[in-house]
Parts: structure tokens; C-alpha cells; sequence
């Protein structure tokens, strides 16, 4: 299930690599990607290509007990805090490019599946809305809330595989968290700026990045990269920032 | 070709049926799981948190807040049907309370969070608790029938003909006593000028006591209430009445339609030094309507006010100042019908709390 920006393969001859940063990570489950790419106007057709996959040293963390359905969620529900691939391969990490707008509102879907969030993160933008539903046969609800804690909406979703819709439409991050499942965590970034998502093989992918010189803005829940990502983007070519992260 | 279309027409149809089938028979399994009586969707769902009698305690709480003791009758019957289910349907944010409460309006219907609110209230068991239904917005000066938990502050400005402005400032502290019971204090700060000279002081401080006549009413609250006004102000200076006066009253509120409201008193006030013919009739009575159903909502009213041969109508306006409706705010303008330059017009206005709700909204 690799991510829709997971598929960058360099150009021969196109291609600059940049000195990546160093990351470690930890995880399990199934990875995803998503991708915002500009395709509206006000957008320079050629422009570059950042691609890089996101690694760490980290380790999985332990399984959750869980603490109530165990029909429905298991004995233990995995931490995929951290989601790593075997080599080390960081998935749900968000890396966005300042200043650049990425176009048309996007949209972002959840499902409740065995008492987590899946995806675990996801990317939309303001304007949009958060779709979610639930696959399990207990009572879920989707809390979600700003970094400061104020809540956009909290939906109970008592009834298996019906897609329910609400929008947001400030920019930042959003926690979802469930009011019956206390383990259960998910992240959303809404922005405007060109972003993506790494896939469960780490590789992201961000193109029609207008030529110029960016400082990435690299996002992951509980990891960091140790120093600023800069990046020289030329148009017509594609750029390799291959990124590691750290606690 | 014509056979060919039929074909795929009825290849179509017999998809198109398959899948119908699929869909009724996965709705129906989830349905099978899925309860569909508000008391089964309060043991499935909400007795995870508000525990199944309804205390707000469980063994393993899932949240942080603590949820409202249902069985607490002081907490389940004070506000009106139209909050429980603003809260059951939108969650807890759409009436100050904590996000921690969910919305169910996905999967509720209008009709059963109407029968999850009358199923909640039934968690207190004791009868004799006047209906929140009946808890209406508070005139400027009718008394409400409702008994409250309030501390209200009044100010008034009054212009008569030829006369100096005069101003009050008054503080009114309300308390439930018992189910259908209530005391009231007002305490009034005045300045009056009397022949050129202006004086400011207390005024006639006033102790009252009000009751539920038919606290069991849907649509029609009923209640009797006695205020006394001491001599505290000091007459010479126009800053009270100079003797004791004794006012027992009657007062109404009728819920018409959901959104609006006729609340009436009828008071009578006897001067304890002068005569039985010296006696005061006053009637208010008030007609509102809020503009939505939720706490925080503007509410527009006009009253009618009387005292003797005396008319007056009160235009008025109202907002709850916070989303629990725990703060509000009114002003209205009391204009005479009749003999103008002895009532004067009034300026009035008045900022509640109602002091055991909470008054910030909760996370």
C-alpha cells in the first residue's frame, strides 16, 4: 500500500542529491502516503522535484493493552507511534515547503478499524473536510481538537461503515483522539503549502516546486530532524533530501 | 445487436440486484448489532461514560471529565429540553460543556434524542421539581415564576418631566430553597435629588420568598411570592419609601409554541403606615420570543407594565453572554402610555449570573 508520493525514481542526470539530515524512527502497521500536488493556476508548470525517503534509528515501541472491547480491539492494539519499515524506513512524516501553496481544498478519510485510527495521519487543506467512518462493532468517536486544545468537532460513530463529513477550515495540526478508546490517536495537517506524507517505505515525493532555495518544514508526531532541511529546488530537475529523524 | 443489448440489460440488472442484495444484507447485519430502542443505544453507548444509572461513574472512565450525576434533580431539571438535546445532538460544545461529550445527530433521529431527554430526566426520581421547560428568559420586571440561583445586577436610570435625573443600582441575590422554593434579597443603591440637592445612598433594602404552586406543569408554572421592603433609605433624601411595605404577588409563566413566551405577575403593595385605600396594584406582563434554541440566543420581549391607572411598555432585549447561558445581559426602555410626566421614561438594564452553572465553556 505504498503512498501516492512514494514513487519518486530520480532522473539520470537530473537529479541533486542534497546531504540529508539524520533521523531515527520506530513503527509498525501499514503505511500510507498521501500528496498535495499543485495543480491549480498561479502555479509555475515546469518547477522541480524534491523526492527523499525519511529514515530513523528508533525502534518500534511496545503493543498497547487494551483496556476495554477486547472482542472488538484485541488484548493490545500496536503503538504506531513511530512506523517503522525494516530498514528503518519512517512513515507519517509530513514534509511541507514554505511558501508554496499547494491549489484545489483536499479532503482527508479516516476509518476506525480495530480501535485505531487508520490512516494514523493524514494531510488536507483548509477548506476541506474530515471524513471518517468505523469498521468496528463497539462505539467510537472522533474528537478532534487544535495543539491548544479546542475542539473542531467530536462525532460519535456507534454504526459500522457510514462516512460521516466535517469540515475544518483553519490551518495547523489537528489530534483526533476517541472518547472510548483513550490509546486511540491520529494526526491531521491542514495546510496550504505543498506537502506530503511518507509512505510505510519512508519515500515521499513533492513536485511543481517552483525553482528557488526552501528551508522544509518537517513534521512528525513524536520525532524531529536534528538540524534545518535547506533545499535548492531547479526547474526541470528533481532533488533528493533524504531525511533522518531523531527524538 | 438487439439481443446483445438485452443480454447486457439483464447482466446489468442481475449486478445491479446482486449488489442491492449485498447492501440490504450488510445494512441488515449491522443493524443486528446496532441497537435501535433509546434504552438499548443508552446501555450500548452512553452508559460507557454516564455509567448505566446514570451518576457519571464508571469503572473504567474513558475521559477526563467527570459527567453530571443524573439522578441529581438539581442538575437534571433546572434547564429546559431544548439545551439536553442541543447537547445530545451536537455534543457538549453547543451549549458550553465539554467537547468530551459527543455528538449524536448522525445517528439519532429528532424523535429519539426528544425521548433521550425525557429517559435522562426520568433518572431523577422524585417529583415536585418545576420543569426547566419553565425556566424562561427574566423580564425586566415581571418576577419570574421560576425559581432560580441568581445574582443579578440592575441598573436604572429614570427622566421625569422637569424633575433631576435619578439613578439606582441595584444587587439581587436569589437563592432555590428545597424543589419549588426561593429567597430573594435586594439591596438598592440610589442617588435622588430632592429640592436642589442631591443625595446618593441604600435604599430600601427588601427580603422576599417565592413558591411553586403546580411544579408537575408542562406548559403553565404557577407561583406565589411575598417581598418586604424595609426602611432602610432615607425618605428626606428620596432615597426610599420611609416605612415598611408588604408585597404579595402572583406570577405565571406559559411556554407558547417552543420559542416564546408570556410571563405575567400581578403584585399588590401595602404601606404598612397608610391606608387601606393608599394600596398599589401593579401588573407586568411580558411577552418574548428567542430568536434560537440554545442558551447563548438573543431573546426579544415586550412587557407591559401597570401600576394603578399607570401604563407603560417595556420594549426589551436579552443575550445569553456565555454559551452555558450561565451569563446574560439585557436592556430594555420603560416608555408611559399614560400620564407621562409622573412616570417619566426608564432606562433599565440588568447583567445575571447564574452562579451555579458553569460560566467559562469547558474543554
Amino acid at each position: 500500500m505504498g503512498g501516492i508520493s512514494a514513487v519518486g525514481v530520480p532522473r539520470a542526470g537530473a537529479v541533486a542529491s542534497i546531504a540529508a539530515i539524520a533521523a531515527v524512527l520506530v513503527g509498525a502497521g501499514q503505511p500510507r502516503a498521501l500528496s498535495l500536488v499543485p495543480t491549480g493556476a498561479g502555479f509555475a508548470p515546469a518547477g522541480g522535484t524534491i523526492v527523499g525517503v525519511a529514515t530513523t534509528k528508533e525502534v518500534t515501541r511496545p503493543a498497547i493493552r487494551a483496556t476495554i472491547d477486547p472482542a472488538v480491539c484485541g488484548s493490545s492494539v500496536p503503538d504506531e507511534s513511530v512506523l517503522i519499515a525494516g530498514g528503518g524506513q519512517l512513515a507519517n512524516v509530513v514534509v511541507s515547503v514554505p511558501g508554496v501553496k499547494a491549489s484545489q481544498p483536499a479532503d482527508v478519510s479516516f476509518a476506525n478499524e480495530k480501535c485505531r485510527f487508520v490512516p494514523r495521519v493524514g494531510l488536507m487543506r483548509p477548506g476541506g473536510a474530515v471524513k471518517m467512518m468505523s469498521k468496528d462493532a463497539t462505539l467510537h468517536t472522533m474528537h478532534a481538537a487544535a495543539t491548544d486544545g479546542r475542539a473542531f468537532f467530536n462525532v460519535s460513530i456507534p454504526v459500522q461503515n457510514v462516512t460521516l463529513s466535517r469540515p475544518v477550515d483553519k490551518t495547523g495540526l489537528v489530534t483526533l483522539s476517541c472518547s472510548t478508546h483513550t490509546w486511540m490517536r491520529g494526526f491531521v495537517q491542514v495546510t496550504e503549502e505543498l506537502s506530503a506524507l511518507s509512505g510505510a517505505d519512508g519515500r515521499y515525493r513533492l513536485e511543481g516546486v517552483p525553482a528557488g532555495k526552501y528551508q522544509l518544514r518537517v513534521w512528525h508526531e513524536t520525532l524531529k530532524t536534528a538540524a534545518p532541511v535547506t533545499v535548492v529546488v531547479k526547474d526541470g530537475e528533481t532533488v533528493t533530501v533524504d531525511l533522518t529523524l531523531v527524538k | 445487436m438487439r439481443r446483445l443489448s438485452h443480454i447486457l440489460s439483464s447482466l446489468v440488472a442481475i449486478a445491479g440486484f446482486s449488489v442491492i442484495s449485498l447492501m440490504t444484507v450488510g445494512a441488515a447485519r449491522a443493524q443486528d448489532a446496532t441497537p435501535t430502542t433509546v434504552p438499548q443505544m443508552w446501555d450500548a453507548w452512553c452508559s460507557r461514560c454516564h455509567g448505566k444509572d446514570g451518576k457519571g461513574k464508571v469503572d473504567q472512565p474513558t475521559i477526563t471529565v467527570e459527567p453530571m450525576d443524573f439522578t441529581d434533580c438539581r442538575i437534571t431539571t433546572p434547564e429546559g429540553d431544548s439545551d439536553w438535546e442541543a447537547v445530545i445532538a451536537k455534543g457538549g460544545p453547543a451549549v458550553g460543556l465539554s467537547s468530551q461529550m459527543p455528538a449524536f445527530g448522525d445517528f439519532v433521529s429528532p424523535q429519539q434524542v426528544t425521548e433521550f431527554v425525557a429517559f435522562i430526566k426520568k433518572f431523577c426520581g422524585e417529583t415536585g421539581w418545576p420543569s426547566g421547560n419553565l425556566n424562561l428568559p427574566r423580564p425586566m420586571f415581571a418576577e419570574k415564576a421560576f425559581p432560580e440561583n441568581e445574582l443579578i445586577l440592575v441598573p436604572m436610570v429614570s427622566h421625569k418631566k422637569d424633575e433631576p435625573v435619578g439613578v439606582s443600582f441595584a444587587a439581587v441575590y436569589e437563592r432555590r430553597i428545597g424543589r419549588r422554593g426561593q429567597i430573594e434579597m435586594v439591596l438598592p443603591m440610589e442617588s435622588a435629588s430632592t429640592s436642589g440637592v442631591r443625595s446618593s445612598g441604600v435604599g430600601d433594602f427588601e427580603v422576599g420568598v417565592k413558591y411553586a404552586l403546580n411544579p408537575g406543569a408542562s406548559n403553565h408554572l404557577f407561583s406565589a411570592g411575598f417581598d418586604v421592603h424595609t426602611p432602610t433609605g432615607d425618605e428626606d433624601k428620596g432615597l426610599g419609601e420611609g416605612q415598611w411595605v408588604f408585597e404579595p404577588y402572583l406570577a405565571s409563566a406559559t411556554v407558547i409554541g417552543s420559542q416564546s413566551y408570556l410571563q405575567t405577575q400581578l403584585k399588590l403593595e401595602f404601606p404598612k403606615d397608610n391606608s387601606w385605600a393608599d394600596r398599589v396594584a401593579v401588573y407586568n406582563i411580558y411577552f418574548g420570543r428567542d430568536v434560537r434554541l440554545l442558551p447563548s440566543t438573543f431573546t426579544y420581549g415586550v412587557e407591559l407594565n401597570g401600576e394603578n391607572d399607570e401604563v407603560a411598555l417595556t420594549p426589551q432585549i436579552r443575550k445569553g453572554l456565555s454559551k452555558t447561558g450561565a451569563l446574560a445581559g439585557a436592556f430594555g426602555v420603560r416608555l408611559p402610555l399614560n400620564h407621562r410626566s409622573e412616570q417619566g421614561v426608564t432606562w433599565v438594564g440588568y447583567l445575571l449570573w447564574e452562579y451555579l452553572e458553569p460560566v467559562r465553556s469547558r474543554r
